[in-house]
């Protein structure tokens, strides 16, 4: 489990991404949905990473939509590069696009509602 | 008028380019895959960075500080405005084609007049000059070539540069409207201005722009990214599957500028659409001067009561704006070879005219 905080998860297959979403259940978890093809998600994967070393008390997730086609779709995966943020299993927050201040902002905002609730 | 301020006026070049080799790799998603390190290079060269960026199943579209690039799989638009170089992209991006296994089909530059010419860096100062560091850069086998300045009534013009490697017959192009927009109604450019100590992210401000100008309304169905600059100024691309549009804006007082660009789809239900749309864009603005510039391959659309194509355009452009009390001023049209017909008209505010008193 400690291995596995600061950095990327990629996920290859379904089981793996279940298997993660519910080791993950309590904390915030942040997929993000990217693809080889896709300019804009090269442009942010390095900043994923940072903040994955930053908020080591999240889940970083990363799922290409080529890979798990039933993933994307099930969380209607439209435009790359998407952010889904997830708690509990439920989607509370989603950032469409490479937008750097915006991804960090909502990790920061849904971090601090779980201390303050916890 | 004051001699420095900032450059609304964009220059825009679009690279089509061709598979090299058939049955290579990669050949599905060409220059999709062109690395970070490869825009970036274009970029500093034109100076200017990606500041947000998405994409869909068929195309990447990136906000720049100074504008938008626009990836397809076999084309590029980048756009930029400002003084930047954006001349300077052209070798960059032509050797990192290459090495995706690309060639260089065409290329088509446009520009309007600027406000502050004298502010442009080498070539762009000049139209003969970049003409010349476009027929350096573009490879010999591009041998169409044709650059033309076209009138207004007034002291406006519109620029345009195109080199081809056929003189035509290829496949149709997708039609291309560039609106530019200069003296826009005050209240509404003042929306363009952050709230001093508003601390949103720059994409939330610009979500809020987009929404409150009526931006987001000019194409519901398409994904939009916004970005908000400080203190002012504001930038948007619109994704509607193949399909994208931009917006830019300068908002402040005395060179206040404003520009909608969009293309169709190659096929004359979405020019129609395309078309249509510039009347949302430009009631956004209300600008006093307004611009629009149509290029397109093959017949478009053609409209009852017009003789050719060009006709029909000009008469599309007017029936679009002549309800926010523009009124035409002046029509020219242009064959390019390779790139189509380039049609170039200009509008002004029917208060402003004498022969018309706005109610």
């Amino acid at each position: 489990m400690a291995a596995e905080e600061g950095v990327v998860i990629a996920c290859h297959t379904n089981e793996e991404f279940d298997a993660q979403m519910a080791k993950a259940a309590g904390k915030l978890v942040i997929i993000d949905f990217t693809a080889s093809w896709c300019g804009p998600c090269r442009f942010i994967a390095p900043v994923f990473a940072e903040y994955a070393k930053k908020f080591p008390g999240a889940v970083f997730l990363k799922v290409d939509v080529d890979e798990l086609k039933e993933v994307a779709e099930k969380y209607a995966v439209e435009a790359m590069p998407t952010f889904l943020y997830i708690k509990d299993g439920k989607e509370v927050d989603k950032v469409v696009g490479a937008r750097k201040e915006e991804l960090q902002s909502n990790i920061v905002k849904h971090i601090e509602t779980g201390s303050a609730s916890a | 008028m004051a001699s420095s301020g900032f450059e609304g006026f964009e220059k825009r070049l679009e690279l089509v380019f061709t598979h090299a080799v058939v049955g290579g790799g990669g050949l599905q998603h060409g220059l999709r895959l062109l690395p970070v390190e490869a825009l970036r290079e274009a970029l500093d060269a034109v100076q200017c960075a990606v500041v947000s960026a998405a994409g869909n199943a068929v195309f990447d579209a990136y906000v720049l500080s100074e504008s938008s690039l626009f990836l397809y799989p076999s084309r590029v638009i980048l756009k930029t405005c400002g003084t930047t170089r954006l001349l300077r992209a052209v070798p960059v991006l032509l050797r990192a084609a290459g090495e995706l296994g690309l060639c260089l089909r065409s290329c088509r530059y446009s520009r309007g007049s600027y406000l502050f010419p004298e502010a442009q860096p080498f070539p762009h100062a000049d139209f003969a000059d970049e003409v010349r560091y476009l027929d350096g850069a573009v490879p010999g086998e591009l041998r169409f070539r044709r650059s033309a300045v076209m009138p207004s009534r007034g002291s406006h013009r519109w620029h345009v540069y195109s080199a081809s490697t056929s003189d035509g017959g290829d496949a149709p192009q997708p039609t291309v409207i560039e609106v530019c927009m200069t003296e826009l109604d005050r209240t509404l450019a003042a929306q363009f201005y952050q709230r001093p100590g508003d601390a949103r992210t720059s994409h939330a401000i610009g979500d809020e722009m987009t929404a409150a100008s009526g931006i987001g309304g000019v194409n519901p169905r398409s994904l939009v990214c916004a970005y908000a600059f400080a203190p002012c100024g504001y930038s948007m691309n619109g994704l509607d599957g193949a399909r994208y549009a931009t917006v830019h804006v300068t908002p402040e007082d005395g060179h206040s500028y404003a520009s909608y660009e969009c293309a169709g789809d190659a096929d004359s239900d979405s020019d129609a659409g395309a078309l249509a749309s510039i009347r949302r864009a430009v009631a956004a603005f209300r600008p006093a001067v307004v611009s629009v510039s149509v290029c397109y391959t093959g017949a478009v659309l053609l409209l009852p009561n017009t003789t050719d194509a060009a006709s029909s355009v000009w008469a599309a452009v007017a029936r679009a704006l002549e309800p926010l009390g523009l009124a035409c001023q002046s029509e020219a049209a242009d064959d390019l070879p390779g790139a189509g017909t380039v049609t170039y008209q200009t509008f002004t505010a029917a208060a402003c005219s004498d022969r018309h008193e706005n109610p």
